[in-house]
């Protein structure tokens, strides 16, 4: 229901020592020990997380990884268990009230039945020092559908309306669970350079997205959680690293024996198919240089450095379910409320 | 509160043409209906109302009742889609977002009662004097306080699902058996017994009250106010237990 949950400080209350307080208002967002469980399920087991202002953080993970549980608690839309949510120093529910956190929901509806200035006006009504509404609905590239029902909207359309929705209130910190769910490829795009000019502003970013490309392109910073945890944490670029490697692909005429391959220095995995032998290295230097002296006639030989999609994959370590994690599916992560 | 809140929400009320055809139209035909059917020249009830202007006075019980009812449930409708997190977003208060529920649910009854009064003063022949017009009109619109406390907590209460066919059960229950559509004083007494635990029931009797001498109006009343009651702590308990997470 629609109660704020105006807790004046975190539900377990740390002693807010100096030293703390400064670093709260020090950083945009500062997630300590967060914790929510739900019956058996521990959604959300000790996030730790400080965004600085002017970051943009992309939180990626498979579903059911806890993305929308701590991007709801971030909000103040649910109640953490355990641990403690500052936004540039306030509470969820404070940086809600003043205008400082905007939102865009994952199946935050919009009214059907009313215009898009309506909604977007409304919600600029509601707070203290937004935008103007023509303002706020050019910054989405919607200035166009002022006049429109919501309920008349293209999906990606209705997304950008939720984006100038989040925006009206003029936020220091943009939240997006998932914002290209439902957007064609050309609205994606357009929706990412309406981002771009908000974030070339100096405004903080938090998106979860499903989309490594999107995380990749657009984020400074990768977050990657699973099973409630961040397991790993950097640019794009020490993400990769974090699963370092890369791959070497050679067609070995008349084949060769996995065993043998796998001998090779440098080398931990091995996949044949056919002539055709991928290998994940370590070192992938040292394991060319033997590759060629046991197998002089190799040939097409390939070296790629491993994508975030295969750190994502390693590090969340459940390619199979990762595969399914694909736009259309979200019930994964809808918790019981 | 928020009163440009508060003005789309009756907006969007105006602009739903299932609600216009269930709050506006249809007492006003009923009224039409009955009239033409019972309300023949000079024919009065027992209690000495002229038939025209005891079903007037239902018909306006009905529109009193039908509009805060529809109102209140689309709370639930409003959880289900999610609107309710994006209010969430907002510096609006939950307590101001069923304020200006219930707000918009008493507002939105003003066109269907005057609308029942037109067709009474301008079709039916219905003469009352000015201050009559007031205490009926007025009377049975302030009477809705609870039916509208009613609406908010079923929409507190259900789902977006099961929200329809409860509110609409109720209307048939309260139209049926409140002494709407069927006059109590058309009623027997069996019938009656049952009619005296529903609130539409009182809110009929306090319509009548600028007509009658023996009117029971202080009974009326506070019965009105313990359903108010009853319903405001129905209402305080789901919503606590709600947004509790």
């Amino acid at each position: 229901m629609t109660g704020q949950i105006r807790t004046r400080s975190g539900p377990a209350q740390h002693g807010t020592a100096p030293a703390e307080a400064a670093e709260d208002r020090g950083a945009a967002v500062r997630l300590t020990g967060l914790r929510k469980r739900y019956g058996q399920l521990a959604a959300v087991d000790g996030v730790e997380l400080t965004i600085a202002p002017g970051e943009v953080v992309a939180l990626l993970g498979p579903n059911g990884a806890g993305k929308s549980t701590t991007v709801d608690m971030l909000l103040g839309l649910t109640t953490p268990d355990a641990g403690r949510i500052r936004i540039f120093g306030q509470t969820p529910s404070a940086a809600v009230g003043s205008g400082t956190v905007g939102a865009m929901l994952q199946n935050g509806a919009l009214l059907a039945d009313v215009t898009v200035g309506e909604i977007v006006g409304l919600v600029a009504a509601l707070h203290r020092t937004p935008l103007p509404v023509a303002e706020a609905l050019r910054r989405a590239g919607i200035a166009d559908l002022a006049g429109r029902r919501c309920g008349t909207l293209s999906g990606g359309q209705q997304q950008r309306v939720r984006f100038a929705v989040a925006l009206v209130c003029d936020p220091d910190l943009l939240v997006l669970d998932e914002p290209t769910v439902a957007m064609d490829v050309t609205s994606r795009r357009q929706f990412w350079q309406a981002m771009r000019a908000y974030t070339d502003t100096g405004r903080t970013v938090l998106f979860a997205t499903h989309y490594l490309e999107e995380a990749e392109e657009y984020a400074d910073r990768v977050v990657l959680m699973r099973a409630g945890r961040v397991v790993a944490d950097g640019s794009v670029a020490q993400v990769r690293a974090a699963v370092a490697g890369r791959t070497l692909r050679a067609v070995l005429p008349g084949g060769a024996r996995p065993d043998r391959l796998l001998a090779l220095p440098g080398v931990n995995r091995v996949d044949v198919r056919a002539e055709t032998a991928t290998l994940a290295c370590t070192d992938s230097d040292a394991a060319l240089r033997a590759l060629l002296a046991a197998f002089p006639l190799a040939h097409d030989i390939e070296i790629t450095a491993v994508g975030l999609e295969d750190a994502f994959h390693a590090l969340t370590g459940r390619p199979d379910q990762t595969d399914q994690a694909g736009p259309t599916d979200q019930t994964g992560e809808d918790q019981p409320r | 509160m928020n009163t440009r809140y508060l003005v789309l929400e009756l907006r969007r009320l105006l602009r739903s043409s299932r609600f216009l055809i269930f709050t506006l139209a249809m007492p006003a035909v009923l009224l039409l209906v009955f009239t033409g059917l019972y309300g023949g020249a000079g024919a009065t009830f027992p209690n000495g109302i002229p038939v025209s202007t005891g079903l007037m006075i239902n018909m306006a019980t009905y529109a009193a009742m039908t509009a805060p009812l529809f109102t209140g449930t689309r709370v639930a409708t409003e959880r289900g889609t999610g609107w309710q997190r994006q209010l969430r977003l907002t510096p609006l208060s939950s307590t101001a977002y069923l304020l200006t529920k219930g707000l918009t649910a008493l507002l939105i009854a003003v066109p269907g009662l005057v609308l029942v009064g037109a067709i009474g003063a301008l079709v039916e022949g219905v003469r009352l004097s000015a201050g009559q017009w007031l205490g009926v009109l007025g009377g049975v619109w302030l009477a809705a306080i609870p039916v509208a406390m009613l609406g908010l907590a079923i929409g507190l209460l259900a789902n977006q699902d099961t929200v329809q066919p409860v509110g609409s059960g109720l209307m048939m229950l309260f139209g049926l058996l409140g002494g709407v559509w069927v006059p109590a004083e058309a009623a027997p007494d069996w019938m009656l017994g049952i009619m005296r635990v529903m609130p539409t029931y009182w809110m009929n009797q306090v319509a009548k009250a600028p007509l009658l001498a023996d009117a029971a109006l202080g009974r009326a009343v506070l019965v009105l106010a313990g359903w108010t009651v009853l319903l405001g702590l129905v209402g305080a308990w789901r919503f606590r237990t709600a947004t509790a997470r």
